[in-house]
């Protein structure tokens, strides 16, 4: 199949704290629904990356294309226009509303407006995360629940569901099976083949690397600020661990010649 | 079969509806008991209407800071200064129609206007120079005490002798005239009474009617019904009592309009909404492109008009504005406001209950004044409530995770 043009592509990403370089130069391309893993030990950059594409970070050089456009992001609403939806790590939900305001947040549909004052069309908005959690089976009996209540998994498939919720072309998730049970875990990643399955791109950041075998089409493996692998997702989970750990650690590098550091 | 286990699925349902608003309910039933208590060692003095007319005077002027303060706790910060910025405020609206010679319709709206524009200084210090509240309002609390000495000092106690100023926190509604019928009984006081209580009767059909019919949970009817009967004895009962004086207080009109109009925003407009996520969680409400800041702004704007508000009811009450207006204003409304059900972490509280809390925290000052109890005394009873309200809270949040 001839190359179509890829829905994400970072060129040569670099970004430093004060003089800690967290990105020398990454190159980044996501497919049009693919799932695409990203690896690394703590401090590769991985989470930089994502914050760059997602507008939480501005990078100090290099160039991201959407849909082979060339675009600027300053901040998360930049990116969030272009298509582009980030699930942090931490959740970011708030534990004091209910599941519909929590999906809603900053994005609130209005039934009237008094001036500057909106009164907000409730009804639409609980209708609307019913239809969005049925869409994704995510498995909570009231829109009205407070998020304080629900259990991890629970938690994590709104943060998700509210990701996806108006029709975004990509979603990074950020550890997504972090802090979860077993069966949360298995819960979250059919979300994510669901979502693909409904026409989404993904890139996933985690530590587990079972998790990333069993969803991604591809990985990429950063290490020190720099991609040191790039393959497609093939093979049994152990000969994939062994390989991908030697990535990791440092033991293997794809792209040593470019690294002159 | 439904009658048969009637009786036993009533027991039930209450129990768990009950559980379910402990906190809620705790308010009410804390003020209801205190209510009794008051009533039966003062032999019904407590509950006399003269005293409940004078009490909701009493009341008003920090209610209406404790609602302010409600949103301010909410999005994790809090307000030291409100109470001399309302001593301060009350002193220049006495200024301004004694000395400026301005009539109160423009003296009032001015000084609410003063009200925002300190709120927004606040706002300023808070959002964009990321002073902790705790301090930036501590220099407010200094800096407005000096304002209120200066606004005194060459005259002391600028005594205010517009009528319809002073009435704010002093007169009553006016009574429908000519009406033969229950002579010593306000009539108008109890036709609203009245209004409001069918208002509310219907009201409430037509959101469990609207609740039912989106397949939400809605109480069970024997429950809806005791609620709606409870609800009425409650509003009629206040009524009487009221009726029974003068009639209601236009102080009371005031409380109710602020009432409605925060609780109107707090619960059914995006601004509302955004100021309980930004209090449930900073990052998260940034990230979803609320601007943290602009709330922090409009949330002090209002606290500071609120605070024109209540100074101006004060000056009212004692229909003057005195060196020492506002003094510890600050502190009984941030106790009304915990009192009342609002989280000291941030993100959980309603203005309504901070009202509750305040009338909860006046009636004990009135209740133990009747009774003679020393002042020493009633600052430990009143320190006890407050922590036991602040105990109360955290042992049924941390039950319902």
């Amino acid at each position: 199949m001839a190359e179509a043009t890829p829905i994400v592509e970072m060129r040569n990403i670099k970004k430093n704290f004060g003089g800690v370089q967290a990105l020398r130069g990454v190159d980044l391309v996501l497919q049009r629904n693919e799932v695409l893993g990203l690896v690394g030990d703590n401090a590769a950059g991985k989470s930089t990356l994502m914050k760059v594409l997602s507008g939480a970070y501005i990078p100090d050089g290099g160039e991201i294309f959407i849909e082979g456009k060339k675009v600027h992001i300053v901040n998360p609403l930049d990116a969030r226009r272009l298509g582009i939806e980030m699930v942090y790590q931490d959740l970011a939900l708030a534990d004091n509303l209910d599941v519909a305001a929590n999906v809603f947040m900053g994005r609130e549909v209005a039934s009237t407006k008094l001036g500057p004052i909106s009164v907000m069309n409730k009804h639409h908005m609980e209708q609307e995360t019913r239809r969005l959690l049925d869409r994704l089976k995510i498995d909570i009996s009231s829109v009205r629940s407070i998020v304080e209540r629900l259990s991890g998994g629970q938690r994590q498939a709104i943060a998700i569901g509210r990701a996806t919720a108006f029709n975004n072309k990509v979603t990074i998730m950020d550890e997504p099976t972090a802090a979860l049970s077993v069966t949360a875990i298995s819960k979250v990643l059919d979300l994510v083949r669901k979502l693909k399955a409904q026409g989404n791109s993904i890139i996933i950041i985690s530590h587990r690397l079972e998790d990333i075998y069993k969803v991604s089409d591809r990985m990429i493996v950063l290490r020190q600020g720099r991609k040191v692998r790039e393959c497609p997702v093939v093979g049994n989970l152990d000969e994939f661990r062994e390989r991908v750990v030697a990535y990791i650690i440092g033991a293997r590098d794809d792209f040593a010649e470019r690294g002159v550091n | 079969m439904r009658s048969k286990g009637l009786k036993m699925s009533f027991i039930k349902d209450a129990k768990e509806i009950f559980q379910q608003n402990i906190r809620e309910f705790g308010m009410y039933i804390a003020l209801f008991v205190i209510m009794v208590i008051f009533t039966i060692t003062t032999k019904g003095v407590f509950i006399s209407s003269r005293n409940i007319s004078n009490l909701i005077n009493q009341t008003g002027y920090i209610a209406v800071l404790a609602v302010g303060m409600t949103l301010v706790i909410i999005i994790r910060h809090i307000d030291l200064s409100v109470g001399f910025l309302a001593g301060f405020l009350g002193a220049v609206v006495a200024h301004a129609m004694v000395f400026w010679h301005l009539p109160e319709y423009i003296a009032i709206p001015l000084v609410l206007g003063f009200g925002v524009l300190a709120g927004l200084v606040t706002g300023f210090l808070v959002a964009q120079m990321k002073i902790p509240a705790f301090v930036a309002t501590l220099a407010g609390w200094l800096g407005y005490r000096g304002a209120l000495q200066l606004a005194t000092m060459r005259t002391g106690t600028i005594v205010i002798p517009n009528a319809a100023f002073n009435a704010i926190s002093n007169g009553f509604i006016p009574d429908i005239p000519g009406m033969g019928i229950l002579p010593g009984v306000h009539k108008l006081t109890l036709t609203l009474g009245v209004l409001v209580i069918l208002l509310f009767i219907i009201n409430s059909i037509r959101i469990r009617r609207k609740t039912q019919s989106y397949n939400f949970k809605v109480l069970p009817m024997e429950l809806f019904i005791l609620k709606l009967v409870l609800v009425s004895a409650l509003i009629g009962g206040i009524t009487w009592v009221l009726a029974g004086y003068r009639g209601l207080a236009w102080t009371a009109v005031v409380v109710l309009a602020v009432l409605l109009v925060y609780n109107f925003i707090a619960s059914q407009t995006f601004l509302g909404r955004h100021i309980y996520a930004v209090g449930g969680n900073p990052e998260a409400a940034e990230l979803s492109g609320i601007s943290v800041k602009k709330i922090t702004y409009v949330v002090f704007a209002s606290m500071g008009m609120l605070s024109g508000l209540s100074g101006i009811m004060f000056a009212s009450r004692l229909q003057s504005a005195s060196t020492r207006a506002g003094t510890l204003f600050e502190l009984d409304a941030i106790a009304a406001a915990f009192v009342g059900g609002v989280s000291a972490s941030g993100g959980v509280g309603k203005v309504t209950g901070s009202v509750i809390g305040a009338f909860v925290m006046m009636s004990l000052t009135s209740g133990m004044n009747l009774m003679g109890i020393d002042i020493s005394y009633q600052y430990i009873v009143r320190a006890t409530v407050l922590a036991a309200a602040v105990v109360f809270d955290v042992a049924t949040r941390a039950r319902g995770k």
